[in-house]
């Protein structure tokens, strides 16, 4: 069954449509649940989107999602603040968080410079990042965009524009994962992992 | 659901729900194609590196009826190009040879010519010292090569050959063209001088194997490259990146 007419199931469909990964049949299976769940359940979700709508935004510094004005870890003083880690988006912060190791400060760019898709550099937050280095106290800056096209773009142009700045950039490690086998690892990978090799 | 084995080369590839990617390929055999590459972007998956653009590859693909998505089932490693990922002016400059192939070339239009053309122009790039210029060439050439050959004989609208001592190039009409004819272009035309038709003209019919000897400076080539980027940007239906994109202006 399609709902394709007009009236109030239609249009939560059209708008669970605009979800990334959602496709009309998910909008259609979800809007019918929500359709047959309990009026607490389905205002409790209501409530929980307005409620991050509301309550959350940018943090001014980092570009964090933030409860205020700052992110929780631009505001926590144990943080090193001679370290900042640049990231693409807030999910890989979280990503970085639950290894833990790293006690530093975030910046995300919240975009990638795409030569192939005309995405430059006033389509990323770069220039705040460039802001921050300046007012001082940075140390390095470690450059964790993903290994991409995009990636390696963003991370040659932010070298580039750090570096007379007199700050230390780095860029994450290419290699083979833990408890891999090498001789599974692609090509791409393993010529990666050779050339980036360290000293014992 | 028919297995392919095909060369190709990728040309774009994005995000594509959790953990996979679609991309875009200019393969020897089926002409540009897209396909899907399940778990691609997962840290065990073999694929991920293999299908970054630029990469040349050996592809085993399926086609499943109904979908215009093939499956991504094995990617073999050919020449990954590596030397792009490293360097921001060779990088924009492969970008725009891939995204004229893509903005030129239809799906499933096989012309194995076009392959050979984009890989030469991917390893003469790796080569160049001028990366704007190699980038010009190929896409002079892959214009005459499509059925999009800028017209410098005669006028690009009436036919009539031209004499004109200042001749107009309109990208809207493909070439060239005569005095009257440009007055009445809804578009701005752009002069040429003798000697940036003369070498568009050579550019054009010269042996593609000679080609990379040509050479040009100051007026003919900036009235070259400013005619070739209108009319790349009417071809293609929009603006592409340019070959400075990322490099031209402060602080890069």
């Amino acid at each position: 069954m399609s709902v394709d007419q007009q009236g109030l199931l239609a249009k939560l469909v059209r708008e669970l449509v605009r979800l990334p990964g959602i496709g009309q049949k998910s909008a259609q299976r979800l809007a019918f649940h929500l359709l047959k769940a309990e009026r607490e359940d389905a205002m409790r979700l209501a409530e929980a989107i307005q409620a991050v709508k509301d309550g959350l935004s940018f943090c001014r510094q980092c570009r964090n999602i933030a409860e205020g004005e700052l992110c929780e870890f631009c505001r926590d003083p144990k943080r090193d603040r001679s370290k900042i880690l640049v990231i693409e988006e807030p999910s890989t912060l979280y990503a970085i968080e639950r290894a833990g190791g790293y006690r530093g400060l975030y910046h995300v760019l919240l975009g990638v410079l795409s030569p192939l898709d005309g995405v430059g550099p006033s389509d990323i937050r770069a220039e705040e990042l460039l802001d921050r280095v300046k007012a001082g106290g940075v140390e390095e800056v470690i450059v964790a965009t993903n290994p991409t096209i995009e990636g390696e773009a963003t991370a040659i142009y932010l070298t580039r524009l750090l570096k007379p700045h007199h700050v230390r950039v780095t860029r994450i490690a290419y290699g083979i994962p833990v408890g891999m086998d090498i001789e599974y690892a692609d090509e791409v990978t393993l010529v990666k992992s050779i050339e980036g090799r360290r000293d014992l | 659901m028919p297995l392919v084995k095909t060369a190709a080369i990728v040309l774009h590839s994005r995000k594509w729900g959790d953990a996979d990617r679609i991309v875009t390929f200019y393969t020897m055999r089926l002409g540009k194609l897209r396909g899907v590459a399940r778990g691609a972007r997962r840290l065990k998956s073999r694929l991920g590196g293999m299908i970054e653009p630029f990469t040349l590859c050996q592809l085993d693909l399926f086609e499943k009826p109904g979908d215009s998505l093939y499956r991504i089932s094995q990617v073999a490693l050919d020449e990954p190009f590596a030397k792009f990922r490293d360097d921001l002016t060779l990088m924009t400059a492969a970008g725009r040879m891939v995204n004229l192939v893509s903005a030129v070339m239809a799906e499933g239009d096989p012309e194995p010519r076009v392959f050979e053309m984009l890989e030469s122009g991917l390893r003469t790039l790796l080569e160049s010292r001028d990366a704007a210029w190699t980038t010009l060439l190929f896409q002079i050439r892959l214009l005459g090569m499509t059925g999009f050959r800028p017209q410098t004989e005669q006028c690009a609208t009436c036919g009539q050959v031209h004499r004109s001592p200042l001749p107009q190039f309109s990208p809207m009409a493909g070439g060239i063209v005569c005095e009257r004819c440009a007055s009445r272009q809804p578009f701005r035309c752009t002069a040429l001088s003798r000697g940036s038709v003369a070498f568009l003209h050579q550019a054009l019919h010269m042996q593609p194997a000679l080609l990379n000897r040509l050479h040009a400076a100051g007026q003919v080539r900036t009235e070259v490259e400013s005619a070739i980027e209108s009319y790349v940007t009417v071809v293609a239906g929009r603006r592409l990146p340019p070959v400075d994109f990322l490099t031209s202006g402060s602080p890069v």
